[in-house]
């Protein structure tokens, strides 16, 4: 099945502030795209933009065989989320409902949707390594952080939706669980054929599993392209700041330099000129008078004119 | 259960502290009624000894001997439900007249929760739903009032209007005796019913408010929950979505029940006195009147019992809806 | 979100009060109404009764007269003037809800830091004990008291209002307490080496002064009213003016729940009863507001 989403000339705002502005960009079929920036960037308000959630003000999001989510009225977008598109909570929130069992909740999301067969569910989660019977008849409080996870994740695909969106799946995990479900949504990914964004602010987990990532600062994408070469030849200096800010296994641990400075908030986000600039070690005249185009993956004036 | 048990036992204690502190009242304090029967009796020209034995039977106790004994004593009669003899009308036992009032109190304070609960409950969700608009903050306004306003105002206003300006309701009293007599037919339940109304009614308006303004604010934290917004991610139809908020925001309301009970049997004194209707508020305000010291421990301590006793049901059923308390039990 | 004026440290605080206060009221003009009302209930306790005489005429030729200047909310079934007997009934009740307000305050912000302040063993006592306060039905026990010990005098009537209910005070008390401790504060102001004094009335104090504020408000309402009912219900004698004492004659003795001529002589205590709870609404409606930014209406 080909279901690849195209994101254009996306702007989504909360009252008049734009958490994500005129952003582009296309999730290939079958492919894991990492994104990754600060918290306050707006990936999340991005990626609850696929399932159509949020001010969308501008812009489409359209995904293959299902259509834009942008433009879909409510009737149309319930139908498609959850059927068609599944969408993973981070660890530490609570996305069960803390009164019924998982059980009950799978049955209520089938009735939701028209299902009558959910056992899907079974080998589902026996391919993520749980007892079935056990999960289903527990409560969200019964049962652990990782544990919570997977249950999102078959919550997610159990109906065989092709898009998955994964916001923060690892942070608030130990080290253990994060490795088991990083293998975890490898694993269903290719076995599904899944289209799948996996927003992280870490990014040793997109080197891990994404074959293509897209940076965001301040509401816009600053960077994409294939993981490989973004990470081996970051151009933006926010992506080179990102990972130089990673501390390195081998070698002195103050190699790793932190980013200077503090990311903006909705508010703060200067409404003229490149978003980054007043963090930006290689900053120039035009950055405070312009706003960057995106030429060539990647949004900075600074690589333009070398460009050139 | 373990739980259930531990509620059992505090709530056994609670009942002893104020049948000790009852005791303490009656028999320590200054004008010590069982005393001064006692010298009554005695300067009506009784010998002690019988005046002994009268006062006795009244009271549950006898006026002399050591103060452990009278209370080992009291509180032996108490077990066994004897609570003593009413002293105004002479020879009626207190617990006859409690327990046959007990009933009416219960009916009037149970529909007129139960019909708060739902008003509230519904209108709670509403205020919350609408919260920045004038709906919402007419609502609030109109809940934080009525369930500030002490509930006998309430009663005069309804007794005003439904029993003297519009005669829809009867003025008083639990039944029609001429017309009805008491069982389980028809025309009884409906008459009882009829009278029913006004007062429970007059419960509903005076608390719905309370319970109005604990929904709108556990709406309110509710709606900020993640689980919901996933829900709705995952395509659930709305009336799930609904299902979900209610039954979450609910569920804290139940120890705000604990609450009110002890507030709306408080009120019962007020409601049953303004509509003449028998019950324990009733016959304790008339005890007072009276001076019957018997009668009025009596009502006391059956509406400090029955509070309780709520108290625990409350948190029994609180108990059973929540999975979280309910598994760890 | 999480970042209101309650998680700031004490200083901050305070120096953001008055400007919050002033917010606050200008958000919903209804607040500035609310003060109004309440200044008004003070202004007719304390001065009220200067301006009438300490036994009110009354004029047998004038009884349920017609409202006029003269008699602006009619006279009653002695034709004394309603007005007046509202105003003059305001003092003594209040006097006792005041007192009895007091009483709360001090018990019940003492034992809930006290119990938030130690946990452990002293604060579950408490707590049990605070429960059992708050279980008792407070009015019939009121009414008890009212024959047993007596409660004619006004100390009493206030030591035993504000015995019976410190229970909610000090529950909210020793919560707030318990989720500063969680937010570090004590732990921090310990470590810096400061007394347990200086803690508990720089630090703690400050922090739960708003929820003892609005408690003390409700409460002293709640004393109001339980004065009116036992008046109204005529436990306690019917020598002194007040709003019971109207509703008593009204309801019970002179039937104006029938006689429309008389309506006005039950509605003005009512009145009365429901403007003061309208006021205090308002202002604790502001005060929360204040208090805790989350609950504000965006």
């Amino acid at each position: 099945m080909n279901m690849g989403v195209t994101i254009a000339g996306l702007t989504v705002t909360y009252g008049d502030l734009p958490a994500v502005k005129d952003v582009s960009l296309r999730l290939e079929d079958g492919t894991i795209t990492g994104l990754v920036g600060e918290s306050g960037s707006g990936k999340s308000t991005l990626a609850l933009s696929l399932l159509g959630h949020g001010n969308i003000a501008s812009g489409s999001v359209f995904i293959d065989g299902v259509g834009d989510m942008s433009k879909m009225d409510k009737g149309a977008l319930r139908a498609v989320r959850g059927a068609k598109i599944g969408y993973v909570f981070q660890a530490a929130q609570n996305s069960l409902n803390p009164l019924l069992t998982v059980g009950k909740q799978l049955l209520d999301l089938a009735k939701s949707h028209g299902v009558r067969d959910v056992r899907g569910a079974h080998p589902l989660l026996r391919r993520m390594g749980l007892d079935p019977d056990r999960v289903l008849n527990s409560y969200q409080h019964e049962l652990s952080g990782g544990m919570r996870q997977r249950v999102g994740i078959m919550f997610a695909l159990v109906l065989n939706a092709h898009v998955l969106v994964l916001d923060e799946p690892t942070t608030a995990l130990d080290m253990i669980t994060q490795a088991n479900i990083l293998q975890i949504v490898r694993e269903v990914h290719a076995d599904r054929g899944l289209t799948t964004l996996i927003v992280t602010h870490d990014v040793g987990v997109v080197a891990e599993v994404a074959s293509r990532v897209a940076v965001m600062y301040g509401g816009r994408i600053v960077e994409c392209g294939s993981t490989k070469e973004v990470l081996a030849n970051p151009r933006h200096p926010y992506t080179r700041g990102l990972i130089n800010a990673i501390p390195r296994l081998t070698g002195p641990v103050d190699v790793a330099k932190p980013l200077p400075g503090t990311p903006p908030t909705l508010g703060t986000i200067p409404a003229v000129g490149c978003v980054f600039r007043a963090r930006c070690p290689i900053r120039m005249d035009v950055c405070s008078a312009q706003e960057p185009e995106m030429i060539d993956d990647v949004a900075c004036h600074a690589v333009g004119v070398t460009a050139k | 259960m373990w739980r259930i048990a531990g509620h059992l036992t505090r709530g056994l204690a609670m009942i002893w502290a104020v049948t000790t502190f009852t005791f303490v009242l009656i028999r320590l304090m200054p004008g010590d009624p069982v005393q001064v029967q006692y010298e009554r009796l005695i300067a009506q020209g009784m010998t002690p000894d019988q005046a002994e034995s009268a006062t006795a039977i009244t009271y549950g106790f006898v006026p002399h001997g050591p103060m452990w004994k009278q209370y080992l004593e009291y509180m032996w009669g108490l077990a066994h439900l004897d609570l003593g003899v009413s002293v105004e009308s002479q020879g009626v036992p207190v617990a006859d007249r409690v327990f046959g009032a007990l009933p009416w109190t219960v009916l009037l304070v149970l529909s007129g929760i139960l019909i708060s609960f739902l008003i509230g409950v519904v209108l709670g969700v509403v205020a919350a739903m609408r919260r920045s608009t004038m709906v919402g903050h007419g609502l609030s306004i109109a809940g934080s009032l009525l369930h500030g306003v002490p509930p006998f105002v309430i009663g005069i206003v309804l007794a005003a209007l439904f029993t003297r300006r519009w005669r829809w309701f009867p003025s008083g009293g639990h039944f029609n005796g001429d017309e009805v007599s008491p069982g389980f037919y028809y025309d009884f339940i409906g008459d009882v019913a009829y009278h029913a109304v006004l007062p429970a009614a007059s419960f509903a308006v005076a608390s719905y408010g309370g319970w109005l303004l604990a929904m709108r604010s556990s709406v309110a934290s509710v709606l900020g929950d993640d689980f919901l917004l996933a829900a709705e991610l995952r395509g659930l139809r709305p009336f799930m979505r609904f299902r979900y908020l209610a039954r979450n925001a609910i569920l804290p309301l139940f120890t705000v029940l604990a609450i009110s009970f002890g507030l709306v049997f408080g009120g019962s004194i007020f409601i049953e006195r303004i509509f003449n209707y028998p019950g324990l508020g009733m016959l304790l305000y008339q005890s007072i009147g009276a001076r019957d010291f018997s009668m009025m421990s009596g009502a006391f301590l059956l509406i400090t019992a029955a509070v309780i006793v709520a108290n625990i049901l409350a948190d029994v059923l609180y108990t059973v809806i929540d999975p979280r308390v309910r598994r760890q039990a | 979100m999480e970042t209101g004026p309650n998680s700031l440290p004490p200083p901050l605080l305070r120096r953001c009060k008055v400007s919050a206060v002033l917010r606050a009221l200008r958000r919903r003009p209804s607040r500035i109404a609310g003060v109004v009302i309440i200044l008004l209930f003070v202004f007719m306790a304390v001065a009220g009764p200067w301006f009438y005489p300490d036994r009110l005429p009354y004029d047998a030729d004038n009884i349920y007269a017609p409202i006029s200047w003269e008699h602006p909310l009619s006279t009653d079934f002695e034709g004394v003037d309603v007005l007046a007997l509202v105003v003059t009934g305001t003092r003594g009740v209040m006097l006792v809800a005041v007192a009895a307000g007091l009483v709360t305050m001090v018990v019940g912000t003492a034992i809930g830091l006290y119990a938030g302040y130690r946990r452990g063993r002293p604060d579950s006592v408490l707590m049990r004990i605070a429960d059992f306060v708050l279980t008792i039905p407070g009015f019939p026990l009121l009414i008890v008291l009212t024959v047993t010990i007596g409660l004619g005098a006004w100390w009493k009537m206030a030591l035993v209002l504000g015995l019976t209910g410190w229970g909610g005070l000090a529950r909210a008390v020793r919560s707030q307490t318990l989720s500063l401790r969680e937010r570090g504060f004590i732990e921090a102001a310990r470590g810096l080496g400061l007394p347990t004094r200086h803690i508990v009335t720089r630090e703690l104090l400050p922090n739960v002064a708003p929820y003892i504020a609005t408690n003390l408000l409700v409460a002293v309402t709640a004393y109001i009213y339980a004065q009116v009912g036992l008046y109204f219900l005529g436990v306690l004698p019917l020598d002194t003016s007040n709003w019971g004492v109207m509703l008593n004659a009204a309801v019970f003795q002179s039937g104006a729940l029938i006689s429309p001529d008389a309506l006005p002589y039950l509605l003005a205590p009512l009145g009365a009863i429901l403007l003061l709870t309208l006021g205090v609404v308002l202002i604790v409606d502001a005060l929360e507001e204040i208090f805790n930014p989350r609950l504000r209406g965006s």
